[in-house]
This record gives structure tokens, sequence and C-alpha cells, in this order.
């Protein structure tokens, strides 16, 4: 699984360097890669915003496009981790939530482990189809499988780190 | 050096004699070794029985000690029944046994154990009793290098060394003594903890839970240890039970099965029950020989290589650490025993009429009726649930927290001119009432 995940992620790495760096044998003159970058960085300036963040803790957070709300799962890293969910405890809708608070938890073969959330606000709505199949947590834990929406408040507290680094950081572990 | 150490000798001695709170230093000094990096491995004993206390000083640990220790916490408890953190009580226990001598509307005692606490503790997992005859074992160590089994591999390890040669680990992480005859010729390696020369090759784990029964009534395997996890960032907790000299297991049936249990559909975790033993150990050898097989896992702490870390007792005292007060009040809090239970739904048949209740965060969110008879799946028209006074019955519960209503309420419930409302106040009450909660309250007032 380990090295799988290295040499998915060393083919995107280099993937991604190669589309970045101007090649050194088409000349510098040539209008196509002088504009190309330019459009790259453009876009992945908006993106940014967007872009799914995760947490030391195998929390991810999305932000919507206007920048009000987000949606808070757990990584498939932790889904994967954590092994057979039975049971989530969702948050309350309408609960107020500081930054670092435990908002829910997962169950597994008799494990409980805590939901965090990185960022304050207040929940507006929990994955209730959790409730009845907890399963898909492990099934589509970054999709299907997402814990609560937040009316959010200030900025993400701690360590956030996009889906690359927070694979070098869940490689290194 | 002699005048020096005298001079520092006599500052001390001033010292301890103008220090007006002696215990206070006690407490900190637990919290402060506990957070000691230096201290790599330390051992516990609790010396009280009180399970909320004992629960909620494992909850301190679990949340103070240094990322990279590795912390043994030995305890006993008064008898009691802790249910896992995502558990139903109503499904799970016997309610209407648990406080025999301090409510008058409770059924007959069927044993005589006394009062039993009833806890949900925060890691997951299913139901367990605990008692004076029961041992604790709980290890929280680095997440990181943890695995579900090496701890119960630890305590195995520990039971093989007093003697205990059926004991070894199974599928769902329990500790279980094989029964019956010797199964192979060939003796197993001495160093796998989870076969015994008495293990089973036609073994049926897995959804059957420790191996109980191969349908030809041969009990293969008896549970003497139950195990239960809670994960945080860095840190792993494990803690089991060790059934070393129960004198109650003949009323385990008794306590954890529970009679509303059939007409309940519950989300959440369901226990697995498993046909259980004494190990037949006393506390204090089962202790003495866990702690040695901890320091032979994780050293004494001391770094002197000697092996003989001697555990340090904790007490009812620590109760004056804020931290475990604070999480000893929540866990005796009706609202974390009973409001904490996964949404839930309760149906029960009273003559020709079925009422259905759904319970969501202990609150009662509706009350149906359907029937009669033929009309079983339709709801009852409005109307005529009025006449029979159902609607009122239905008001009554609506919104209300299901702990709350004990069986003297149920009967009061259980009037009016309607033989149906009063079957079914009857019926529902003696099932769900749970008696004696008023008193939980009041007792955490006390504090």
């Amino acid at each position: 699984m380990a090295a799988r995940l290295s040499v998915a992620h060393a083919t995107r790495q280099l993937t991604s360097c190669a589309a970045r760096r101007p090649s050194p044998f088409i000349p510098a003159t040539c209008q196509r890669w002088q504009r190309a970058p330019l459009e790259r960085r453009l876009f992945s300036v908006s993106a940014a915003i967007k872009a799914k963040q995760y947490t030391e803790d195998h929390e991810w957070i999305e932000l919507s496009a206007d920048g009000k709300t987000c949606t808070l799962g757990i990584s498939e890293y932790a889904a994967n981790a954590l092994g057979d969910v039975v049971y989530i405890e969702l948050p309350q809708v309408d609960m107020d939530i500081s930054a670092g608070d435990a908002i829910g938890a997962v169950e597994s073969v008799k494990s409980a482990s805590d939901i965090l959330t990185p960022i304050s606000g207040k929940v507006f709505e929990a994955n209730s189809a959790l409730e009845s199949k907890p399963a898909s947590i492990n099934a589509d834990p970054e999709g299907d499988g997402w814990i609560a929406k937040l009316q959010i408040d200030g900025e993400p507290e701690g360590k956030m780190m996009t889906k690359e680094e927070y694979k070098a950081f869940t490689e290194e572990a | 050096m002699a005048p020096s150490r005298g001079l520092l000798h006599t500052l001390n001695a001033f010292l301890r004699s103008v220090r007006h709170k002696p215990p206070r230093r006690k407490y900190s000094t637990f919290s402060e070794t506990l957070s000691n990096p230096a201290n790599k491995a330390q051992t516990y004993i609790s010396r009280s029985t009180d399970p909320y206390l004992n629960l909620s000083i494992e909850d301190h640990i679990l949340r103070t000690s240094s990322p990279s220790s590795s912390i043994l916490f030995l305890y006993t408890n008064r008898p009691s029944i802790i249910i896992g953190r995502n558990q139903n009580p109503w499904l799970e226990v016997n309610l209407r046994i648990l406080r025999p001598n301090t409510d008058n509307d409770t059924v007959a005692p069927e044993t005589n154990i006394g009062n039993v606490d009833l806890v949900r503790r925060r890691s997951g997992g299913g139901t367990v009793f605990h008692d004076l005859g029961n041992v604790n074992w709980s290890i929280t160590s680095p997440r990181l290098s943890f695995t579900r089994d090496k701890h119960a591999e630890m305590v195995v390890r520990a039971l093989r060394k007093l003697g205990v040669s059926r004991a070894r680990v199974n599928s769902r992480h329990d500790i279980v003594l094989d029964q019956g005859p010797r199964q192979s010729h060939r003796d197993p390696d001495p160093e796998d903890m989870h076969r015994t020369p008495y293990t089973s090759s036609t073994l049926f784990e897995g959804s059957g839970g420790s191996g109980g029964d191969d349908g030809g009534g041969i009990v293969h395997a008896r549970k003497v240890s139950g195990s239960a996890y809670k994960l945080t960032r860095h840190r792993a907790l494990h803690h089991g039970t060790a059934l070393l000299n129960s004198p109650n297991l003949e009323f385990l049936g008794s306590y954890l099965r529970s009679p509303a249990k059939s007409f309940i559909e519950a989300k959440g975790v369901e226990s697995v029950s498993s046909p259980v033993a004494n190990l037949g150990i006393g506390n204090g050898v089962f202790e003495k020989a866990v702690c040695g097989e901890f320091v032979a896992m994780y050293g004494d702490g001391n770094g002197d290589g000697e092996g003989n870390l001697e555990p340090k007792i904790v007490d009812n005292s620590y109760l004056h650490i804020p931290s475990v007060k604070k999480g000893y009040d929540e866990l005796r809090t009706a609202d974390w025993t009973y409001t904490q239970t996964p949404h839930f739904t309760f149906s029960l048949w009273v003559m020709e009429y079925r009422i259905q209740l759904s319970i969501r965060h202990g609150t009662v969110e509706s009350v149906d009726f359907f029937g009669p008879g033929t009309a079983m799946l339709l709801a009852m028209p409005e109307s005529r649930a009025n006449d029979l006074g159902l609607h009122e019955l239905r008001m009554e519960l609506l919104g209300r927290k299901l702990q709350d209503i004990g069986g003297s309420e149920w009967e009061a419930l259980a009037v009016g001119m309607s033989a149906l409302r009063v079957f079914m106040a009857k019926k529902v009450g003696g099932l769900l009432g749970v008696p004696g909660v008023e008193g939980f309250e009041e007792e955490v007032d006390d504090r």
C-alpha cells in the first residue's frame, strides 16, 4: 500500500514538475510557452481557496466558493487506518464550535476516535445518511462520507496541508 | 559538604513546614510526572473502587501523559455495568434491578449484589460487568506503534507465566480460555499468544464472538477479558477486564439481558455476548504479573535496567485534581449515561394496537399509534387516537427525556377512561422506565 502510494506520489510530482518547468528545448520566444505558465498560476491561485485542506488529525475541510461555509470529513488514510466503521456520532445542528473541539466521534473495531474541527463556527448540517449507513465512510470518506457542514468564523487554526503535503505527511508516519 | 547539606536540609524542613496545603503538591506531582517526557514508562494502581473516578483518572492519563510514554493503570471497581460509548442502556441492561434498595417501584431483587452503577465509558465496544473479583488493566501508549493485539498479548504472557496455559487472544482482541481436551500432539509455538494446545481447529470465530458453541454443545472457549480502545491524535488507550474471582458470574445474565430488547431497534453498537469464566487468580498476584510483563515490554522508566518498577498508588483523594473532577462529574450525569444514546425506536403491541416511540438524543421525538388489527400498518386516525386517550399520552411524552420519566410517572400516565391507554402506559413504563434516576442527579450535587 505504502509502496503504491509513494509511486503514485512520485509520478504526480514528476508530471507536475514537468508541466511547470519551461522546457530548455523550446526557445524562450515561443508564445505558447510564455503564456501557459501565467494561466496556470492564475488558475492555481483561485483554486487554492477552495481546494481541500487536511489536518494532522486526518480531517479534511473544503471551503465553499464564497468562503463562508465548509464541509468537513475524515481522510481516506484515516478511514483505512480505523478499519470497519460501525457508528458515527454526528454533531448536532446549530451547535457552536471552536477550533480544536471534538465535534463527533467514529467507532470502529471497539475503538472510539474523536473527530476534531480545525475551524470555529456553527454546524448547519450533519450527514444523517451516515446514521443508517456508517460503512459509507469507509467507501467514500472524502465524498459521500462527509460528516458535517459548517458556517465558518475565521481561519483554520493549526497546521493545514494541501493534498500533496498531507500525502507526504502520512507517508512519513 | 556536610555543613551545606545540613543547611539545605534545614531549609527544606522549613519550606515543608510553611507549605500549608501539602495535598495539592501530591496532585500536581501526578500530572507533572505524567507529562514529563523523561518518564517513559509508569505504572499506577488505584485503591479506589469508584468506577466513575477510575475511568476519569484513566482519561486524565490519556490526555495528560507525555506523547512518547507508556502508562499502565490497574483498577478494580465495585459492582457496576460499563456500557460502550455508543451503546443503548435500555437495550443492553436490565435497568430495573440496578437499584434494588432505593426505589420502591423496582421489581423484586433477583440477586444479592445490591446497588449496581451504570456507567457509560468513553471508549468503544460492548457492555461489561465489573466487580471486586475483576481487575481492569489499562495501557496508554503512543498511537503510532500501537496495535489492537499487543497489550492483550502482553496480558496473556503474564497469565501463562502464572500457569494459565489455556489463555490466548482471539480474533476480537479479547482473551479467552480454551476449553476441552488437548487438540494437537505437537505443541504450538509457546510465543504464539493466539494459539494453545487446546485451541480447536474447528473454531467458529468472527460473528459469533469468542467461539462459544460449535452446535454440538461443546464450549470451545470462555472469555476472561474484553478489550476496548480510545484513540486520540498521538495516543492509544487500550483497556480490558480480567475476570479473576467474580462471585457474580451466575447473575450476569440477569443484569445484561434487557426485557425491552425485543422491542427496540437501535443504531449504534450492540454487544456480542460470550460465555465467561473466572481465571481463579488473586487480584494482587495478577496485578504483579501484569506489572512484570509491562516492565519487560517498556522498561521500568528509571533507566537503571533493574526492571523493578514499583507501581504508584492512586486513591479517592485524586478527585481533587480539577480535570479528574470535571471528567468525574460529567460521567455521572444522566445526560452522558442516557442522552448520549444513539437514535432508537421502541415498538410494542398492546391488544390490537401498536405504539411506537422514536428516541433521539435520549428525547422522545415522536409517538405514533397503529391499528387496530388489520390496520396495523396504518397510522391511527387522529380522531380515534383522541377518543382512546392516546393523543393525550403522546402530548405527555413528546419532547421529554426518556430517562426523566421514572417508574412512578409511568404509573401516573396509566390512568383514564381508556383501558388501552392504561395498558400501554403500564407496559411501556415497565420496559423503559428508569428507576432511581432522580437520586442519580442528587448524588452529584452532594459532592
